[in-house]
């Protein structure tokens, strides 16, 4: 990895830690759905307990929605404001600015996932095996990456107005019919089942009851992440004379 | 090629029909202050976003100390700051400084290019928050950061003052006055008369004029020629020598010379004698809008000759 990269993602994640709109989305707001909703229900939903359940969706949720909701906007915005032209005229790599984004994206999101999960344990009193704590949390943290690379797509091709409001309509449609708030009715479920959301949810859900993995799931995840790269490529290569 | 600090080889940028940039030559050379003049849409900025590598030319070859662009910006080999160029919003000044410096092979000490740039009053600030001014120095920070050879800058005195340009260009004689060379594209004459030590006019794409503040003005018909003169004989004036543009205003006769010496002595010669004299020199923007008039009036001269030509076809 190229030093400046790393500079420059060292950067981003300090940017990110003064601001507080990001905090609110990615930090305060799974925390606090948790401990006011996933930790107060006793219902039992798909074979685990809800607050195992909405352990999973809130981790999901905040690691999701920092990765394209804060991505999406920030890079649209500084694309059009001229930073990412002005980084292409110092010795920053030409990929070292996706590449420090995702970086960075990757890194924050992990305090959220480790928290809400730290709550599942010690409020919640959710009960796992040692080793479906650390997979559960490596799926939730690594799904990001598959919403990160969106956010780029999104984010080199679109304006930042553009970028808010569609960036939120895709989120809030992956988020429903993923089921991350609450297990979906069967109809739902039918289309839900191909959502990227769906996918790391139902994989986190089957690792949290000692249950095989189903294949497919692993395969429709990496088949998302493919796409949202390829997306991402070729809106980066779309801009590439006029950013 | 040796010591060529920059040099374009017959190079064109086309988008579509438009041609913004239409076989340009040129070569700079290690310590010279060069000022790329020309109106808006000339090509001057994307001459030099294809310099810097942002833009690729349709055809021909840019150079930059013998690399190609993308490789030689890869190096850390030039500063730059650009119209278009934006800072990262929600940190310090200091604290994108110090990234930028990192970012550089063997840069300038942070504290030495805040003060160089005189934002060191203003390091702790937050970027977003200055106004269009402290801007304007950051952005020159971040071209002087690399310590590099040569510095780019594309118009960079738009949105300052008169004090902060002034500033500017105090900081900028320094940085010169190290050895490195200086390309600045810029429409404001007065600046290019001023800093420059070698002049490039462009316009429509294509070089028009190239070379020292005087010759530029020369080349322009630079100096002006009145005279009252009774019975004035419009053919006779039309053939003197020198002569660039004439202005008859009923015994008044104003002409544009590039030898005004030459153009008063045929005067004389031919047996007239003129009262009120004078003589006075051009200013650089006259001896510009001359030049880039006298190419658009060609052009239009041409495109009317090759519509003609098809009518007749």
């Amino acid at each position: 990895m190229n030093d400046g990269t790393l500079l420059l993602a060292r950067a981003e994640i300090s940017r990110l830690r003064r601001n507080r709109r990001y905090l609110l989305m990615t930090l305060a707001l799974p925390i606090i759905l948790y401990l006011v909703i996933g930790a107060q229900v006793t219902t039992v939903v798909d074979g685990l307990p809800f607050a195992a359940y909405y352990m999973i969706g809130m981790a999901a949720f905040g690691s999701f929605s920092g990765a394209l909701m804060n991505n999406s906007v920030r890079i649209a915005q500084e694309r059009k404001e001229g930073w990412i032209r002005q980084l292409r005229l110092t010795p920053l790599p030409a990929r070292g600015y996706v590449v420090a984004k995702l970086l960075a994206s990757m890194a924050i999101s992990i305090p959220s996932v480790v928290i809400v999960l730290l709550l599942g344990h010690f409020v919640g009193h959710v009960h796992m095996a040692a080793s479906a704590w650390i997979l559960v949390a490596i799926v939730v943290w690594l799904g990001a990456l598959t919403f990160a690379a969106l956010a780029v797509a999104i984010g080199y091709r679109f304006q930042p107005d553009q970028v808010q409001p569609l960036a939120t309509l895709i989120y809030f449609i992956f988020i429903v019919l993923g089921g991350v708030f609450f297990p979906l009715g069967s109809t739902l479920e039918k289309i839900g089942k191909f959502t990227p959301t769906y996918e790391a949810v139902t994989i986190s859900i089957s690792l949290a009851k000692s249950q095989p993995v189903d294949g497919l799931m692993i395969v429709g995840l990496v088949i998302w992440l493919a796409v949202f790269v390829s997306l991402a490529a070729l809106s980066v290569r779309a801009t590439a004379e006029a950013v | 090629m040796s010591g060529a600090v920059v040099t374009f080889d017959n190079v064109s940028k086309h988008y579509g029909s438009l041609k913004a940039v239409e076989g340009l030559s040129l070569e700079l050379r290690a310590g010279e202050t060069v000022a790329l003049l020309g109106p808006n849409g000339a090509g001057k900025s994307t001459s030099l976003d294809m310099l810097l590598a942002l833009r690729k030319p349709t055809s021909g070859k840019i150079r930059m100390f013998g690399k190609d662009p993308y490789h030689a910006v890869k190096n850390g080999l030039v500063g730059a700051m650009l119209q278009s160029g934006g800072l990262m919003p929600e940190v310090t000044v200091r604290e994108l400084v110090t990234l930028v410096t990192g970012l550089h092979p063997k840069p300038e000490p942070v504290a030495t290019t805040l003060r160089r740039a005189g934002i060191d009053k203003i390091a702790d600030q937050r970027v977003d928050r200055l106004s269009g001014g402290q801007t304007q120095r950051v952005r020159f920070a971040l071209a002087i950061v690399g310590k590099c050879d040569l510095i780019v800058l594309d118009e960079p005195t738009t949105a300052m003052d008169v004090e902060t340009r002034r500033l500017f260009w105090a900081s900028m004689k320094e940085e010169v006055a190290s050895g490195k060379t200086l390309l600045f594209a810029t429409h404001y004459l007065e600046e290019a008369d001023q800093a420059a030590d070698r002049i490039m006019v462009i316009n429509r794409g294509r070089l028009l004029a190239d070379g020292t503040p005087a010759e530029i003005k020369e080349r322009a018909g630079a100096k002006r020629l009145s005279f009252r003169l009774e019975k004035v004989n419009e053919p006779f004036l039309l053939g003197l020598p020198g002569l660039v543009n004439l202005d008859v205003r009923g015994n008044v006769v104003h002409i544009q010379s590039s030898d005004s010496d030459a153009t008063l002595y045929a005067v004389l010669d031919a047996g007239y004698r003129p009262t009120e004299i004078e003589v006075s020199s051009l200013g650089l923007e006259q001896a510009f809008l001359a030049i880039t008039a006298e190419d658009d009036r060609a052009n239009v001269g041409s495109a009317a000759a090759s519509s003609n030509a098809k009518e007749m076809a």
